[in-house]
């Protein structure tokens, strides 16, 4: 068998894979163009015979969709925004140094970056309520994930501040420039991409987080749109058409990111992960 | 003379580890002065010293007369050409060079002279417009040479510069750093590991070991009066021979002890009966015709280069013959030598110390 | 001051300000409610006494109460079988998956990147999706199960205490396996192509090779993706509550979305606490081996 030959088959069958692999996403899609009664058709149909478009704008002003994804994105932003301002200048530390208080301090990070959310939000809510950090929820909501995925993301830039030369910033230092300024026109400059990366990883994150969000923001106006999505979907319901187009309109923004910085992101990841 | 660079009593420990021992080191204004030893040995750290990215544990360093002991790298006026260059790879050649010049806050035009000036001067003004990333490893070379250049500083520290060059290119930047130095009036520390480099461009060589200066002074002083047989051992290319040995009754003779038991003659006295430790050249043995020398081993290996003929004796220690004059001498032969009296260094057996 | 001032610009004063801050915020958000968790396990907190800093003492009665109750042992059990369940189903269909694409044609690496979509979609809106495909009348894997003969009639996935928790375990080992995979690539793409080649030429076969070559050079990179695995595992919690919400009657529920249903369905705080304690020893033992095993990787 020849090399193309090969690689042809080797592709297709990728194809197959990645197609089956990616079915429910597909179905997310599909379910959300039918009508009722094409939903719960036997045999279901794998193409909408007759889309039904209008889904979206219903379901966006039934449910309020866009004020749902305002909050997560306030949410999401303002947690990135804490943890790039803390966590970059730590990462840093974290990366310069080889001694055993780093280890101890990365050891510490590592552990907190395993506690489950759903195991922590039990003292963090009673913590929160007797300090009166409740009457803002979305702050204090902010607060908890920033402290939840900090840790995540200190890993993944400490790994891209790693990578850059520590020659580079002495040469700066002899050149003239002070710790703050080799570090603001030197080893920020060159580890941007990682930073970036890495900031958009914990977005995604942050913009779907749920338990921190259910449990600490009761006023339906303020909740993001995991928790819309989590009351929408009762115990009997029947809307799957009008859910999967709610859930559309939730993640497709994070999949356009996802695809379009694919390669990054992957070795962002990766890198942080074993190292 | 003024001294440009004067350490005094300098320790520096990392934790336990005592990394520089007592270090005593004036380096006079426009000198060029070469810190060599093997890897370890605390040469690097002692530039880094210098530059400030290492600060010292006790004792005295002085930039140009001033106490700099607690003084940030910003402030000391030095510049640095560090082994992987360390060119910032988001600036162009035009911009790193300048950098330092920004951060003294020069006007775009000072800056855009100095670089075309400096540019002419090492041959980079074509490169002004491009990345590191796209120059050669020469070419990287001379922007980190230029860096420091542009800044007229109060003394150019270098990091093993050629050691990641080819041995073609090493060949020429040496002679290139050493013109540039004449020709700016500079004052320069050069750490190599490499002797050949130190001994070349230097005026002043500092041969380190273990945190310790054993040695400093002119290369040739080195070579022709070596202080001990670590530094005899590290100067001189093939290495000494060193040979054990006995004063002979006379005091004016040596009593080799490899093989058979040998005369060597002496040009001075020593105590007769002393274990020592004889150190010849390969350079300074010469092969000569049967009855004309006055020792004899026999051949292990030969190995010709054309210019010039590797002996290598079947003793044990090895002894090795640099031989110039195309000598039919092969494996299985017997060699005789000669030496003159005043080529033969003669160290103590324990301590090493030249006697 | 003046040296103060100077050791921020020019010296260490630089990086402890760097590193004070967010260790500083950490201890405050993440350390001191992990203390106040284990407070509070030995504390009596209903919702009167939760505004109070001062609350009845009264030491292992939550612990104790909580063994005594006929749920907890299930639902531990049910943690077992969801932890080993969903790590063993990513593990394995990512190592293939990983296998598979290590042979390198065109395309592969970003097809491979494509995979990792699973990953990064918020966990409700997987749960809701798995939650549409596994409905019993009209859910589409019933349908593609019963079109290939390989069931009857249909699994009634969410309701049948039989296969509530395999419902979840499916939604979960889909979300994590393409994480497992890309990793594990990472592993295999790190094994020099010249030990293979010297296998080859000492006579070993395909099989031989895989045994004798890429397990044992994967072995700490396996024992990393495990016990991250584990840690990932046991912080789901938005399938749970997006497809059975643990039941039905508790059989599909697991102790970190009890620890969160007593707390805030039931406000029985203290409880809540008592199995998040011990939960969070759990964890922190698999983290421990977590970190011993990618220190390995860097330092071997």
């Amino acid at each position: 068998m020849s090399e193309t030959m090969r690689n042809r088959l080797m592709l297709a069958t990728a194809i197959v894979l990645a197609a089956i692999y990616l079915f429910p996403l597909y179905w997310m899609y599909i379910t959300a163009l039918k009508t009722g009664s094409a939903m719960f058709a036997t045999p279901p149909q794998f193409w909408p015979s007759d889309p039904q478009w209008h889904i979206y704008g219903d379901v966006w002003q039934s449910r309020n969709v866009g004020r749902y994804l305002a909050n997560s994105l306030l949410i999401a932003c303002g947690a990135v925004a804490l943890i790039c301002v803390l966590g970059v200048g730590c990462a840093y530390v974290l990366a310069r140094y080889r001694n055993v208080w780093v280890d101890i301090g990365l050891f510490l990070i590592l552990m907190l970056q395993v506690l489950p959310a759903s195991l922590m939000i039990t003292p963090i809510f009673v913590g929160f309520s007797q300090i009166g950090l409740l009457a803002s929820p979305r702050f204090a909501v902010i607060l908890a994930i920033a402290a939840k995925s900090m840790p995540f993301f200190v890993v993944l830039v400490r790994a891209t501040f790693m990578s850059v030369p520590q020659e580079l910033e002495e040469a700066a230092l002899v050149d003239g420039n002070s710790r703050i300024g080799a570090f603001w026109h030197i080893v920020l400059p060159l580890a941007r991409n990682g930073i970036l990366v890495s900031a958009i990883l914990i977005f995604m994150q942050a913009f779907g987080e749920f338990v921190y969000s259910k449990s600490i923001i009761q006023a339906v106006e303020l909740q993001p749109a995991s928790v819309g999505l989590n009351s929408f979907m009762g115990p009997n319901t029947n809307e799957w058409n009008n859910i999967m187009a709610y859930a559309t309109m939730y993640v497709t923004p994070i999949l356009a990111i996802f695809v379009l910085l694919q390669r990054r992101i992957v070795s962002g990841l990766t890198s942080g992960a074993l190292k | 003379m003024t001294l440009q660079i004067e350490l005094s009593g300098v320790n520096k420990y990392y934790g336990a580890f005592h990394a520089l021992k007592n270090i005593d080191l004036a380096i006079e204004k426009g000198s060029f002065v070469a810190l060599v030893g093997p890897s370890g040995c605390g040469k690097s750290t002692l530039l880094r010293s210098l530059a400030g990215l290492e600060s010292i544990s006790t004792g005295d360093l002085r930039i140009a007369g001033d106490l700099m002991n607690s003084v940030p790298p910003r402030k000391r006026d030095v510049a640095m050409v560090f082994q992987t260059y360390a060119l910032y790879p988001h600036m162009t050649v035009e911009q790193n060079l300048t950098y330092s010049l920004r951060i003294r806050g020069a006007s775009k035009a000072e800056m855009k002279k100095a670089a075309a000036e400096v540019a002419a001067t090492t041959g980079l003004s074509a490169l002004l417009g491009r990345y590191p990333r796209e120059l050669s490893g020469g070419q990287r070379q001379r922007v980190a040479m230029s860096r420091a250049i542009i800044r007229n500083p109060k003394a150019f520290l270098f990091d093993e510069p050629l050691s990641n060059l080819d041995a073609a290119l090493r060949v020429h930047m040496r002679k290139e750093i050493r013109m540039l130095h004449d020709r700016l009036g500079a004052t320069s520390v050069y750490v190599t590991h490499d002797q050949i480099e130190a001994m070349t461009m230097a005026d002043h060589v500092v041969v380190m070991r273990d945190g310790i200066i054993e040695q400093q002074g002119r290369p040739l002083d080195l070579y022709d009066r070596p202080a001990n047989k670590f530094v005899a051992g590290f100067i001189g290319s093939p290495a000494m021979n060193f040979i054990p040995a006995t004063v002979g009754a006379d005091g004016l003779s040596l009593v080799t002890h490899v093989g058979e038991p040998q005369t060597i003659v002496l040009d001075r006295a020593l105590d007769p009966g002393r274990t020592v430790t004889a150190g010849l050249r390969p350079e300074h043995l010469h092969a000569v015709d049967a009855g004309q020398g006055t020792f004899r081993f026999p051949v292990g290996i030969v190995e010709t280069t054309g210019s010039a003929t590797y002996i290598s004796t079947a003793t044990a220690p090895e002894i090795t013959i640099v031989d110039t004059a195309r000598r039919s001498i092969r494996a299985g032969d017997v060699v005789e030598l000669s030496i003159r009296p005043s080529d033969v260094h003669v160290f103590d057996a324990d301590t090493g110390i030249r006697l | 001051m003046k040296r103060l001032l100077s050791s921020i610009t020019d010296g260490k004063g630089f990086d402890i300000a760097l590193v004070a801050f967010p260790l500083g915020y950490l201890f405050l958000m993440s350390g001191l409610p992990l203390l106040y968790n284990v407070v509070m396990s030995f504390q009596e907190v209903d919702m009167f006494s939760l505004g109070s800093f001062w609350r009845p003492f009264v030491g292992l009665k939550n612990y104790r109460d909580l063994f005594a109750q006929p749920e907890t042992l299930p639902i531990l059990y049910n943690t077992g079988i969801f932890v080993a369940a969903s790590i063993a189903g990513q593990f394995l269909l990512g190592f293939g998956l990983a296998l598979f694409f290590w042979t390198n044609f065109p395309g592969a690496s970003w097809l491979r990147g494509l995979f990792l979509v699973s990953w990064v979609m918020p966990g409700l809106v997987v749960g809701a999706i798995w939650n549409w495909i596994l409905s019993g009348d009209f859910g589409v894997l019933n349908f593609l199960l019963r079109e290939t003969g390989i069931i009857d009639g249909n699994i009634f996935w969410r309701s049948d205490p039989n296969f509530s928790l395999w419902a979840v375990i499916i939604a979960n080992i889909w979300l994590g396996m393409a994480f497992n995979m890309i990793l594990l690539s990472v592993g295999l793409s790190a094994i020099p192509k010249d030990l293979y080649e010297a296998a080859e030429l000492d006579g070993a076969n395909a099989f031989q090779r895989f045994w004798t070559i890429t397990l044992p050079m994967m072995r700490s990179t396996i024992g990393a993706i495990i016990s991250l695995g584990l840690i990932f595992t046991l912080q789901q919690f938005d399938l749970f509550a997006a497809i059975t919400s643990g039941g039905p009657n508790n059989s599909s529920n697991v102790t970190q979305y009890w620890a969160w249903d007593l707390s805030f369905r039931q406000y029985d705080f203290a409880k809540g606490a008592t199995i998040s304690v011990i939960m969070i020893v759990f964890v922190m033992f698999a983290s421990v081996v977590y970190v011993r095993s990618t220190r390995h990787e860097v330092r071997g």
